[in-house]
């Protein structure tokens, strides 16, 4: 299908609006300069190496690291269960769970921060890195139990009733039917979750204490403080490692298909 | 006794009967084909047989075991599902081990099996293939080759040919009763098209709304049909309302609109209104003096080893079936003398319009 001019000249305007921070970002790292100048006036390294010499900064990347891989997969081994019940059961309550579920979307993050402060110092669990990991957890589980839900709408109920009648027991079915044909799900809604659990602010904000500080938080606070192009720079790190992230994501799986929901098959 | 035996078997959702005291007996190695329109019970009755469905009423015996206390992954049955239902992220070789695994089959009897059951639907050069890299046919086979494998008591097939298109269809009609010839297994299938039902079974059972409504052999299904209802479904009908006014072993007599016609020899039903039903094929052309009645073609069309013609005769509309002799056919206008023998005449009795 061909498009009109008026077509690719609002998609240009779409791209320029979305590209043009992440330029400037990527742009104002390489300054050799030590405030934020843009376009840069020659090209430096400085500021990546300065990153080596703040370790608040390396230290809040892996927490963030580990936070995203810990609640992302939290999230799946909940989302999995929790999508073949509401994609398959038709038991009361159906919907209203589902609501439930996709409910951190519906709800403002400030007060869900709020929300989290409070609850996790009633069960003790305040200023731990396990209350930060369970609190991502719900923030991110809409993100895979949308795909999973998807993937287990467009399968087969044939193919289940199949291998049970080759003689295989429930948990056989799952483990060799229903799960294979949910995996591109389950891992689309894995790397949507990472994502947006790696750079999480609102939350955190309220429910991270010093020894759980993660890198949105950090580069939050330097540049309550102060502005100079090290929190570009590391941006840039981030951005490289989101990209790096998505362009695996898309050999293995597709982004078309993880973030439309269709594509190659 | 038969082999598989469906008795009184009965499947109620709330206050819908899906199928109602269906009784059924199936000879060994038998092909048996389920009849019958959308909704009439036939896919249901099929998932209680398979163990998908529970009955609410009745029993199903397999070789005399009763299967009603059995789980479908342990009555050991062949299914061929409508959408062949195969595992995508197996190869065909894997699709297929699949039931034998679930057997803890020895691997070298699985290969040895895996490998004759391809040969049989002659897909062993495609073992290593993908499902998604193959077309509509072959996954067929594949999804035959992996029923067949666990040489099953009984093969169920729902609808397995109504994802092919035409010319495809006819050849899987063929190939697929040479594969349950071959493989000697007792065969109940669900289709709605009457032509496969009639070109692969040994027993046709018609269902219609829950209910058998006849259980025999093709060729007497469609030559004796005991209802409207089956004369209709199975293949063309002329129908038109007539008076019985005698009968007896030598002949009958009807009355359709206004005239007096010889109908055929053995009717037992007793005089009053009866519907006479004249299939398209057994319509002859005549010459004027020796017809029966006259008609004016009102619709031809051609189709390529024959014809059917559409013509306004006495008795109302009457399709025409005719065999394409390579002359030209009567035309658009055309009045015709139409005739037939006696014994072609069926007279059923009258039913209500159905709601």
């Amino acid at each position: 299908m061909r498009n009109g001019v008026f077509a690719k000249l609002c998609c240009l305007v779409f791209a320029a609006f979305m590209l043009a921070p992440i330029v400037v970002v990527v742009g104002v790292s390489f300054t050799p300069t030590g405030f934020l100048e843009f376009p840069p006036s020659g090209i430096s390294l400085r500021w990546f190496r300065a990153i080596l010499d703040a370790p608040e900064f390396i230290e809040g990347g892996w927490i963030s690291l580990k936070l995203g891989v810990i609640s992302a997969t939290l999230a799946a081994v909940i989302a999995v269960p929790a999508a073949l019940a509401i994609g398959r059961g038709r038991f009361r309550g159906r919907e209203a769970l589902l609501a439930l579920f996709m409910s951190p979307l519906m709800v403002p993050t400030v007060v869900l921060g709020i929300a989290f402060l409070r609850f996790l110092t009633v069960v003790g669990l305040s200023g731990t890195f396990t209350g930060l990991a369970l609190c991502h957890a719900v923030i991110i589980l809409p993100f895979v139990l949308r795909l999973v839900l998807a993937s287990i709408s467009g399968l087969d109920r044939a193919t289940e009733r199949a291998a049970e009648s080759l003689g295989a027991g429930g948990w056989t079915v799952f483990r060799r039917v229903t799960l294979p044909a949910i995996v591109p799900g389950i891992l689309g809604g894995w790397v949507l979750a990472f994502i947006t659990s790696f750079d999480e602010l609102t939350v955190s904000v309220f429910i991270v204490n010093p020894s759980t500080t993660t890198l949105p938080v950090r580069l939050y606070s330097h540049i309550a403080q102060t502005t100079d192009p090290l929190v570009a720079s590391v941006s840039t790190v981030t951005i490289l490692f989101t990209v790096v992230l998505m362009i695996v994501v898309d050999r293995f799986y597709g982004l078309d298909r993880l973030l439309i929901g269709e594509g190659k098959k | 006794m038969a082999f598989l035996e469906l008795h009184g078997l009965t499947k109620r959702y709330g206050t819908i009967t899906a199928v109602d005291s269906m009784t059924l007996n199936v000879e060994k190695n038998s092909f048996v084909s389920l009849l019958g329109p959308s909704g009439c019970g036939k896919t249901t009755t099929l998932q209680m047989v398979a163990g998908f469905e529970t009955p609410t009423e009745g029993r199903i015996l397999l070789n005399g075991r009763d299967l009603s206390a059995i789980p479908a992954r342990e009555r050991g049955l062949g299914i061929v599902f409508q959408s062949y239902a195969l595992f995508m992220h197996m190869t065909v070789a894997e699709n297929v081990a699949f039931g034998l695994e679930m057997r803890k089959v020895g691997k070298a009897e699985r290969a040895r099996r895996v490998a004759a059951a391809l040969d049989l639907v002659h897909l062993s050069h495609l073992a290593d293939r993908y499902p998604r890299a193959m077309s509509g046919g072959q996954r067929q086979r594949v999804a035959l080759a992996r029923a067949l494998v666990i040489e099953p008591e009984l093969l169920l097939l729902d609808e397995p040919l109504s994802n092919l298109d035409a010319k495809l269809r006819e050849e899987m009609q063929l190939e697929l009763r040479r594969i349950q010839r071959e493989a000697g297994v007792t065969t109940l299938m669900v289709t709605h098209d009457q032509s496969e039902a009639l070109a692969m079974s040994d027993r046709v059972v018609v269902m219609e709304r829950g209910h058998l409504r006849q259980e025999d052999a093709p060729f007497e299904v469609y030559e004796q049909p005991g209802s409207l209802f089956v004369s209709n479904f199975l293949g063309k009908s002329n129908v038109y309302d007539a008076r019985l006014i005698a009968a007896d072993a030598t002949g009958s007599r009807l009355v359709v609109a206004g005239r007096e016609i010889a109908g055929p020899a053995g009717v037992t039903l007793p005089p009053g209104d009866v519907a006479l039903v004249l299939r398209p094929e057994r319509v002859e052309v005549v010459a004027p003096d020796a017809a029966l009645i006259e008609g004016r073609v009102i619709e031809r069309i051609f189709f390529g080893n024959q014809w059917l013609l559409r013509a306004g005769t006495p008795f109302g509309e009457m399709l025409i079936s005719r065999r394409n002799s390579g002359r030209a056919e009567a035309a658009v206008g055309d009045r015709i003398g139409l005739g037939w023998e006696a014994h072609h005449i069926r007279v059923l009795p009258r039913e209500e319009a159905r709601a």
